[in-house]
């Protein structure tokens, strides 16, 4: 229960206020949840360099520092070489360079510490409390990008904890998240299906299933649009999600539009959210001519086109 | 012409302003509208509302006699419930366009999204683009016009007007067919776009309810009916009621219907007992004075709440399902006593208004009776997302009693089987219906108490989500409530006990640190004020009563509510059987009834040591069988251990 919002400007690799737009467009949806609010950003990859970042459970009984002295061990340990590092809020965020398996990666990490994202361009920020709480903890406002997503969310069925918020990383998938609005109904049935073929899941939510469905179609080879369409017949239940990627970024949406979508497109972004209120704050005093993408439709936009 | 600029004004601010310059006649025009949501919610005055840009959700909801002109694009619900008046949309329009209006006249310029028109009533409707799905979806009544194409399954389920489509008929939904147009319908057509500036089109298709769901195919058949008392899970396997069941159903062909609550016996609050000793309770003379009852309910985000002269009100029951005379006694019964009554499903009147000394005013997803001006002298509202005797279900109101005076309050077809939306058209989550709140409150002036009604289902979650959506009270019904009509098998097996209900609420608040945020009224099933004790001893703020007050006032329990042939003129719409009910008597039967309510609960909680309802808590009380521990985690005391020596049935 929730609202979503995506933006991609065109125009390759400069880089963009996303931090800024997204903070924008999910203050003004901020209604639809109350609880937690995240981000997925996207800034022009680094060859050969991955970007973690992690869960430093301030409740926790270790101390913080023991906590990051054993993720840095597990990453020498596991053939990176760190590079940079930070803290930021909550997170613990690390700059690696790395040659091996990312999935192997991704799941020996998440055996050992709650990782949110890894990605080449990919950074994950999510928390409880609002798009400006969030901004303050972790200074949302200060990136820049290609593209990114953005989440506001309402607890409905699982806790209000930052791991429980969106977006989603595709665990084991570098640079593939998604956000969601809705409830995918045969989550259990499509998780045990991908678990049987050695996926992971970190989290109970359904909408990690969209993240790791989606990358798991990409990782064969298939097209986000082709696997976009296909989600469309193979997830149940009610769906407006958008994706995105190192490239791209996309919507689908499902047949009974229970769930709000609304797009607006110029020569210079295309900005996806919930409701039109979100995509006038990049607008001010403007009205704009928006699109509702029809009920059991999907689409993606490349950064390159 | 005034303007008001919405990148410096808040939309509540803005409306405010609207309302007054309303009364004063003045036209407005709204700068900056950025697409925010509640645009012009509420106004009844006759101006012109022009938005210079784009609105969003409920742009000119629940509004009469007002006329808006949007230059952009509208969200959700445009024009939801408008009485009269009209809205000239430039762009596109979200879903829900014109939901449940009663008689405005709306226009979009451009395309216009899903289940246009849903519930609508009376009015007219147009759009100049294509329609999404389901436009018309279960509409009662008016016009829509469609001058492109209509979109899928069109006139799905709709039981009453007329949809007109100029482009391509796609697909036709459930129950809906064409028909040809007359000449008269098509000149009506061009006068209307004619007076909106649009070009008429060459022909239209028309499309209206097919007419083969509006009733059940085969009645059931009458038989003398089997008290309520004389079957249970307790009496043989093949006990007389089920014997009855099987006889009708060989018969119709499908399931019952019947009226009444849950016959299973299930673990409920007489499973439940004092740990005092209350041989004393009662023998102070004038206990009632000696302990404070009063309670607010609803004031909690600042509207104004409603003053109970005790801890209980009266549970939602719809004219229809009863008579207006019933109703009317219980308005008055309720004054009598100081307490609150609740108009149920299917609209207020002026009798019930003025008899009750406080009414809360229901909404459901119907929108049956539904309107501004009844909002406004409510003195709280409702609204309903489901029932505790049919949770997920709609009322049922067979065609016996769906009388041409009850048709036209509801704004639907006279003598149709009707069976009620079960979903409301904009509440598809918590996150509609965090927006749906907010245009009550608008449409109020944040004075009215919002609550709502849920049925016992998934109560932990349910709850948490009543909470964050802001709603000021909860009326929480367990699977032990009543209804008017409902499918027999539904009734017995598909609700959660009050029991379990109360107990996981007040978990769910604690766990989310919002016990003090949200009130709780407990009902389903609470006869008497020993019922109602242990309800707040449980951490119920309040109780509701709804059988129990109807048989106060001369139910006889026959369970045959849904047939509409009442013998005490209680559940009919029968002038012939309804006046065999007197109301003044009745009010009189029942305000009685309340006071031995008032009685009990004064006398047990000074029996429990306290001079103040709000002291009452779990610890006062013990579990009776094995079964209520578990569900209440209380220690379990059963008969013939002492706690059960101790226990006493208050009489009053």
């Amino acid at each position: 229960m929730c609202g979503i919002a995506g933006v991609m400007y065109r125009g390759g690799d400069k880089d963009f206020s996303t931090g800024e737009a997204l903070i924008r467009m999910l203050d003004g949806c901020q209604h639809r949840g109350p609880d937690s609010t995240g981000f997925a950003l996207y800034a022009p990859e680094a060859p050969g360099r991955l970007k973690l970042r992690f869960f430093i459970d301030p409740a926790s009984e270790s101390d913080d520092e023991s906590a990051i002295a054993a993720i840095r061990q597990r990453l020498v340990d596991l053939g990176a070489a760190i590079e940079e590092e930070a803290r930021a809020g909550d997170n613990y965020r690390v700059t690696i360079r790395y040659d091996g398996d990312v999935q192997k990666l991704s799941y020996e990490m998440e055996h050992a510490a709650k990782v949110i994202s890894i990605g080449t361009s990919l950074e994950i920020v999510k928390d409880v409390g609002s798009a400006h709480d969030v901004d303050d903890r972790y200074h949302v406002n200060e990136f820049h990008g290609t593209h990114g997503l953005g989440h506001v969310r309402l607890a409905t069925e699982s806790d209000v904890k930052p791991e429980a918020s969106h977006p989603f990383w595709a665990t084991g998938f570098a640079d593939v998240a998604i956000v969601h609005n809705g409830q995918i109904t045969n989550y259990w049935k499509m998780r045990r299906r991908l678990e049987q073929r050695g996926f992971e899941f970190t989290t109970d939510n359904d909408s990690e299933l969209i993240a790791v469905y989606l990358a798991d179609k990409l990782a064969q080879g298939v097209k986000l649009q082709d696997a976009l369409s296909t989600s469309i017949d193979d997830l149940d239940g009610t769906f407006s999600f958008l994706v995105s990627t190192g490239d791209e970024i996309g919507y689908a949406k499902d047949r009974l539009a229970a769930k709000p979508m609304i797009m607006y497109e110029d020569d210079e972004l295309v900005a996806i959210a919930s409701e039109e209120v979100s995509l006038n704050r990049l607008f001010p005093g403007r009205a704009l001519n928006t699109r509702e993408p029809a009920p059991g439709t999907y689409a993606t936009w490349s950064r390159s086109t | 012409m005034v303007s008001l600029d919405l990148a410096t004004l808040s939309v509540r601010d803005a409306n405010a302003q609207l309302r007054t310059l309303g009364e004063a006649g003045e036209d407005v025009e709204i700068l900056n509208p950025d697409a925010r949501h509640h645009i012009g919610v509420g106004l009844t005055a006759p101006i012109h509302v022009t938005v210079q840009g784009s609105a969003g959700y409920f742009c000119a909801g629940l509004t009469d006699q007002a006329q808006f002109n949007v230059s952009h694009n509208v969200g959700w619900g445009v024009g939801d419930n408008m009485y009269s008046g009209s809205v000239v949309v430039g762009g596109n329009a979200g879903a829900i366009p014109g939901v449940a209006i009663r008689g405005a006249e709306i226009v979009i310029k451009g395309n216009m999204g899903s289940r246009a028109g849903q519930v609508m009533k009376a009015g007219t409707l147009c759009c100049a683009g294509n329609a999404n799905f389901m436009a018309g979806y279960m509409m009662y009544g008016g016009t829509i016009i469609i001058l492109g194409d209509s979109g899928e399954r069109v006139g799905e389920d709709m039981s009453g007007g007329r949809i007109f489509v100029a482009g391509k008929v796609q697909d036709l939904g459930s129950d809906a067919m064409l028909t040809d147009l007359d000449q008269k319908e098509i000149e009506s057509i061009h006068e209307f776009l004619d007076r909106y500036g649009s070009k008429a089109p060459k022909g239209f298709s028309k499309i209206v309810s097919a007419g083969k769901k509006l009733r059940y195919g085969t009645p059931e058949t009458p038989m003398r009916s089997i008290p309520f008392n004389t079957f249970s899970g307790h009496s043989a396997y093949w006990n007389p009621k089920v014997q009855e069941d099987i006889a009708i159903k060989a018969q119709s062909g499908r399931y019952r219907i019947r009226g009444y609550g849950g016959a299973r016996p299930l673990p409920h609050l007489s499973d439940i007992g004092f740990r005092k000793d209350l041989t004393d309770a009662g023998t102070h003379r004038d206990v009632v004075a000696k302990v404070r009852m009063e309670t607010e309910i609803g004031g909690i985000n600042g509207a104004r709440p409603l003053k109970l002269s005790m801890p209980v009100m009266i549970a939602p029951m719809s004219y229809g399902a009863l008579s207006r005379s019933t109703k009317y006694a219980i308005a008055m019964g309720s004054a009598m006593s100081g307490i609150a009554e609740n108009t149920g499903e299917g609209g207020m009147s002026d009798a019930q208004r003025d008899a009750a000394g406080q009414l809360i005013f229901q909404c459901l997803g119907g929108r049956l009776g539904w309107n501004i001006h009844d909002m406004r002298r409510a003195d709280a509202l409702e609204i309903y997302i489901s029932q505790g005797a049919k949770p997920g279900l709609g009322g049922q109101l067979m065609a016996k009693k769906v009388t041409p005076e009850l048709a036209q309050i509801r704004g639907i077809p006279a003598g149709i089987d009707l069976r009620s939306p079960s979903r409301h058209p904009d509440i598809l989550g918590a996150d509609d219906l965090v927006i749906k709140v907010e245009e009550f409150r608008e449409a109020t002036g944040y004075q009215v108490p919002v609550s709502v009604k849920l049925g016992a289902g998934r109560i932990r979650d349910d709850i948490k989500i009543a909470s964050k959506d802001g709603f000021d009270f909860v009326e929480l019904d367990g699977m032990q409530g009543s209804t008017g009509a409902g499918s027999a098998e539904v009734i017995d097996n598909v609700g959660i006990p009050t029991l379990p209900a109360i107990i996981e609420a007040v978990e769910a608040l604690e766990e989310i640190n919002a016990r003090d945020k949200i009130q709780l009224v407990l009902m389903g099933g609470l006869r008497d004020g020993i019922d109602a004790v242990k309800a707040l001893c449980l951490g119920a703020d309040a109780v509701a009563f709804g059988t129990s007050v109807i048989v106060a006032g001369g139910c006889i329990s026959c369970m045959q509510c849904h047939i509409g042939q009442c013998v005490t003129g209680i559940a009919t719409q029968d002038p012939a059987h309804e006046k065999r009910y007197q109301p003044e008597v009745e009010a009189s039967n029942i305000h009685r009834f309340l006071e031995s309510v008032r009685w009990q609960i004064a006398a047990i909680t000074q029996a429990l040591g306290y001079d103040d309802v709000t002291s009452l808590n779990r610890e006062d009380l013990v579990a009776l069988t094995p079964e209520a521990a578990d569900i209440t985690g209380l220690p379990c005391e059963p008969p013939g251990s002492d706690a059960s020596q101790r226990q006493v049935g208050v009489v009053s």
